[in-house]
């Protein structure tokens, strides 16, 4: 009997309580200094080690603290040059992730149907011989591109990249390319020569405008990114927003621009017209370091304020003011580009205009706009020439790192997701490596190894993707809770925490490119393992010594550092980072140029766009609007909780334990509904979710609703959350694809509300 | 030398780091926590302001629940308003009174921020303020703090043309002092607290009897809530009559 329930059982729309139970785990002894008992720090001598927190993607370095064996605290660590000692809510509720009595505990294989959430205990000998055999077998009989991995968040590396390369799967994959980054980077690429990289370069120490669309600070708790806002907020730096809800970070606002959604580029393209009509654009900049001005100047010339004020439902006069804002303080002025960019399927497009707005007000490379951020010098522990080359990208991908070369797997397939066929070029999608599991177009994908992707509540069309789930040979699920995916899976594999492992270094793309480490500061608390240990042991079974060859992690940690000079020793002295230099501004390429486009400048019209059949400059789309009844379904995020994995993390949920509906006050009357009544959500195709509680507010346009992500989970053994508010996922049964970068537009789906069913 | 926070509501971005760190480092259970953001927008779509108000205890120099508490769990020290659980009897006097309705009741007794009194008299910062992405919360002399208040209130005029500095003279100045956006209303903040309506009475008569009782067995404890949640200022005297309790170590101030 395995100690964590799986078994999923179809909530009733009616009713809310949480189904399932979970038997806990050993909780440590959490005295609490309320009555006097004697807080943690003095109860023992205090062990300190260096981390970097997975309690979002972004991975501020952090100092631990230990006392008697038991984790205490997590504080920002401060020479990191992401956290520099402060912490967002999230990672400060890192103590409580560890301690999840909801934890997976140990390796168990599924004992009835997949999907039914059966399983027994097994040791790890098992799982992994198990694990070996049906991926050998599927690489005998169909090569080894037939096996997906797919992996999201820290530890991703060892299987999504390190693993599938030396195995020689093309078909690997993260969230972080297709389904958020993909269509931001690839426009970056074909603009101004390089990605966006995982930490926006935006220099904002110099910074004296900042232009947000679509981004949301302080519901987003990017730490760097709120430090960075709140100083240059507070030494008087304009902000202008552009979002159809009054964001947190549009309290802060001096432009609030409440545009209607999916018209972001007919704005921009205004933006152009008003930089260009009224000579308010950087002429020597742009004479210098850009190529197709005329063509964008024809091009905008008929995308009038007045055009764009009938399609973006904002004031003409709002947007010369902020074009004029915006410029009067280039070139320390910059739109920043921003996260999770999959929106409408034409959203390289309308990135580009992003960029191409930033390229007329000079920012790129220059002191307070956009610096050029590096990726830090650190060599690859050595290892045999892989099987294939990697093109996962995702937010983990340094700025240089992102090629448009489609790699081939051992026997010659390529990709299985599509590229140069549904869509042009970038790093995998990994929402479209699911249909090849239904269909076997072009092939199959026989075996999915599934490092903490939770597809169920993030891959648009769920029904899709049980579909593939169900016709898949064999399903690996890693993960350190008991998710959705994870009761789809043959084999679970449990993961110990980032506090109970050592792992690969971070090397983090920056204006101060830096390496951060992460060592345990505990023990494993259960029987799991690190993902680092998992890969090499699978390795081992399959013929793959040679890209595993090291004694322990600590000897393939030390061996990469010696590349800089260091060692975890080293690292450990100096607080856990290494930060070296960076080449932020044009001064520090001298002659050369900084922008590694065909053209060696920022290509305002775009050749390569127009030789592949796109548009060269970007062109308003207008896209579905909602039908009668409906709403356009947007999405994001609560402070204290990051996609979908810690809403059932104790001390965040006690916070914020149920997500809730955003919905006009005037579209509330119209509908007969109430502030806190409980409402279910339909979508277009029928897909339903809910209860969902009703938060009735002036804060949001009256043609969209808006919820947090991260809940109505489907998952028992997720204790909290079970059932547990909506799921936007399971609303989002369709997506637009990007035809350049291959990214899932997903606020194409429109809800109906409803009082019962 | 006395202490105060800074809380500026100008930086506050709502993303609640504070609350989470304070109930880490405190260790505070499940179900209590000190601090509490609330969101505050004002208007009609599209024409709306606000941001974000902090719940939490403002540390007031005269503390209206210091002098109601019979028991002397509650006490000044060094700028902050303490709390010894231990004493504490369970009356609901402080919350009753508190004119900025912070003191809950948790098992019984009441429970607010202490200033983070153990870990700043062992060398660190309150919780709070060591994690604050926004440097909305800062710690340190109070002199200090409100020179700091009133720089960021004047830069914060860029954005906030009532920006203001709050807490420099409410309840005999706060030891929270808040750089606001606006006026206190707007935030829903007194700007001038009330004293508690019995709290002349209250300090002149009963708490000198309580006094005594403070840091006492839990008989003791017992019998001050007795005396405390008897509203009847008339019945006092048949208490005080009845001997008090025999503690003798009481608090250092009042």
């Amino acid at each position: 009997m395995p100690r964590v329930d799986l078994q999923i059982t179809r909530r009733a729309f009616l009713g809310s309580a949480v189904a399932g139970a979970a038997i806990g785990g050993i909780m440590p002894a959490a005295a609490h200094a309320l009555d006097g008992q004697t807080p943690w720090y003095r109860e023992g001598r205090i062990d300190t080690t260096y981390n970097y927190c997975d309690m979002c993607p972004w991975r501020c370095g952090v100092v631990v603290q230990t006392v008697n064996g038991i984790v205490r605290k997590i504080d920002g660590n401060p020479v990191d040059p992401k956290s520099r000692g402060m912490l967002c809510p999230r990672g400060q509720g890192g103590v409580s992730f560890l301690n999840d009595p909801d934890r997976l505990q140990a390796p168990m294989m599924r004992t009835g149907t997949r999907g039914d959430g059966k399983f027994a205990e097994v040791s790890w000998d098992e799982a992994l011989d198990f694990v070996a055999a049906k991926i050998l077998e599927i690489k005998d009989r169909s090569g080894p591109e037939a096996l997906a991995i797919f992996g999201h968040t820290s530890g991703e590396f060892w299987f999504t990249d390190h693993f599938a390369q030396a195995w020689g799967t093309p078909n690997a994959a993260k969230p972080s390319s297709g389904m958020c980054l993909s269509p931001r980077d690839e426009a970056a690429q074909l603009t101004y020569g390089s990605a966006v990289g995982g930490h926006e370069p935006v220099d904002w120490d110099d910074l004296a405008c900042l232009t947000l669309i679509g981004s949301h600070i302080g519901e987003d708790t990017r730490n760097t990114v709120m430090q960075d806002f709140a100083t240059m907020w507070s030494k008087g730096g304009t902000v202008i927003v552009v979002d159809p809800r009054f964001s947190s970070v549009a309290t802060k606002a001096d432009y609030w621009l409440p545009i209607k959604p999916g018209t972001d580029t007919a704005l921009l393209l205004a933006w152009m017209n008003v930089l260009i009509g009224e000579d308010l654009y950087d002429t020597e900049y742009v004479g210098r370091w850009t190529v197709g001005f005329h063509e964008l100047a024809r091009h905008v010339a008929e995308y009038t304020p007045e055009w764009a004020a009938a399609i973006t439902d904002l004031s003409a006069d709002v947007i010369r003011e902020t074009a004029r804002a915006m410029a009067a303080n280039a070139p320390q002025s910059v739109i920043m580009p921003g996260r999770h960019v999959t929106w409408y399927g034409n959203d390289s497009q309308r990135m580009r205009a992003t960029y191409l707005v930033n390229a007329l007000l000079g920012a790129y490379g220059r002191v307070g706009g956009m610096y050029f951020n590096k990726t830090p010098f650190l060599e690859a522990y050595p290892h045999p020439p892989y099987a294939v080359a990697g093109s996962s990208g995702g937010c983990s991908a340094g700025a240089e790192e992102v090629t448009d070369t489609l790699p081939l797997g051992p026997t010659g397939k390529a990709r299985a997701d599509g590229a140069r066929d549904t869509f042009w070029r970038g790093a995998t999608a990994l929402q479209e490596l699911i249909d090849p599991m239904i269909t076997g177009e072009p092939y199959r994908i026989e075996g999915l190894i599934n490092y903490g992707t939770n597809l169920l509540q993030s891959v648009p069309n769920k029904p899709r993707t049980i579909e593939a789930l169900k016709a898949l040979d064999l399903v690996v699920a890693i993960d350190v809770l008991p998710m959705e995916h994870v009761a789809w899976a043959d084999v679970v594999l449990p993961e110990s925490t980032f506090l109970e492992r050592y792992d690969s270094l971070w090397s983090v793309a920056h204006k101060t490119p830096y390496i951060a480490m992460r060592e345990p500061a505990i023990p494993p608390m259960y029987d799991t393992m690190p993902a680092w240990w998992m890969a090499k042991e699978l390795g081992h079974r399959v013929g793959m010594d040679a890209f595993f060859d090291w004694e322990d992690i600590e000897q393939y940690l030390d061996r990469q550092l010696r590349s800089v000079g260091s060692s975890l020793d080293d690292m450990r002295a100096n607080e856990g980072v290494i930060i070296q230099n960076g080449k932020p501004y044009f001064e520090d390429y001298g002659d050369a140029s900084p922008f590694a486009t065909p053209s060696g400048k920022i290509e305002l019209y775009s050749q390569q766009l127009a030789d592949a059949g796109f548009d060269p400059m970007p062109v308003y789309e207008p896209v579905d609007e909602p039908p009668d009844g409906f709403y356009r379904l947007l999405y994001g995020r609560a402070p204290v909780h990051t996609f979908a994995k810690t809403q059932n993390t104790p001390v965040l949920n006690e916070l914020y334990p149920e997500n809730e509906l955003w919905l006009n006050e005037g579209a509330a009357d119209a509908e007969g509904v109430d502030d806190g009544q409980e409402v279910w959500l339909e979508n277009q195709d029928g897909a339903r979710s809910g209860p969902i509680t009703v938060k009735a507010t002036q804060r949001i346009r009256s043609d969209a609703v808006f919820m947090p992500h991260g809940f109505g989970h489907n998952a028992p053994g997720l204790t909290k959350v079970n059932g547990v508010g909506a799921s936007d996922t399971d609303l989002q049964t369709r997506y637009a694809l990007d035809p350049i970068s291959g990214g899932a537009g997903m606020r194409v789906n429109f809800v109906r509300i409803l009082t019962e069913v | 030398m006395a202490k105060a926070f800074l809380l500026d509501l100008g930086r506050c971005i709502g993303c609640e780091a504070c609350v989470v760190a304070c109930k880490t480092g405190n260790e505070l259970p499940p179900g209590l926590a000190y601090i509490e953001l609330i969101e505050r927008v004002r208007g009609t779509f599209p024409d709306l302001e606000g941001g974000f108000d902090n719940h939490r205890c403002w540390h007031c120099i005269d503390a209206a629940c210091v002098a109601v508490c019979p028991t002397g769990a509650l006490y000044k020290d060094g700028g902050m308003t303490r709390l010894n659980r231990a004493a504490c009897s369970g009356c609901e006097y402080c919350v009753t009174n508190c004119p900025y309705d912070v003191p809950s009741m948790f098992e019984g007794k009441a429970a607010k921020c202490d200033g983070c009194e153990e870990t700043t008299k062992a060398g660190g910062t309150p919780w709070c303020v060591t994690t604050c992405p926004s440097r909305a919360l800062e710690y340190g002399d109070r002199d200090e703090i409100l020179r700091t208040a009133r720089s960021r209130a004047e830069s914060l005029r860029v954005h906030y043309p009532n920006a203001q500095v709050y807490g420099e003279t409410q309840a005999g100045g706060l030891g929270v002092i808040a750089v606001l956006p606006d006026d206190p209303e707007v935030l829903g903040l007194p700007r001038d607290p009330e004293p508690p309506l019995m709290l002349s009475a209250w300090k002149g008569f009963v708490q000198p009897i309580s006094i005594g009782l403070i840091g006492a067995t839990a008989v003791a404890a017992g019998i001050a809530g007795v005396i405390a949640r008897r509203n009847h200022m008339a019945e006092l005297a048949e208490i005080e009559a009845s001997g008090g309790a025999g503690a003798t170590d009481g608090p250092e101030e009042e």
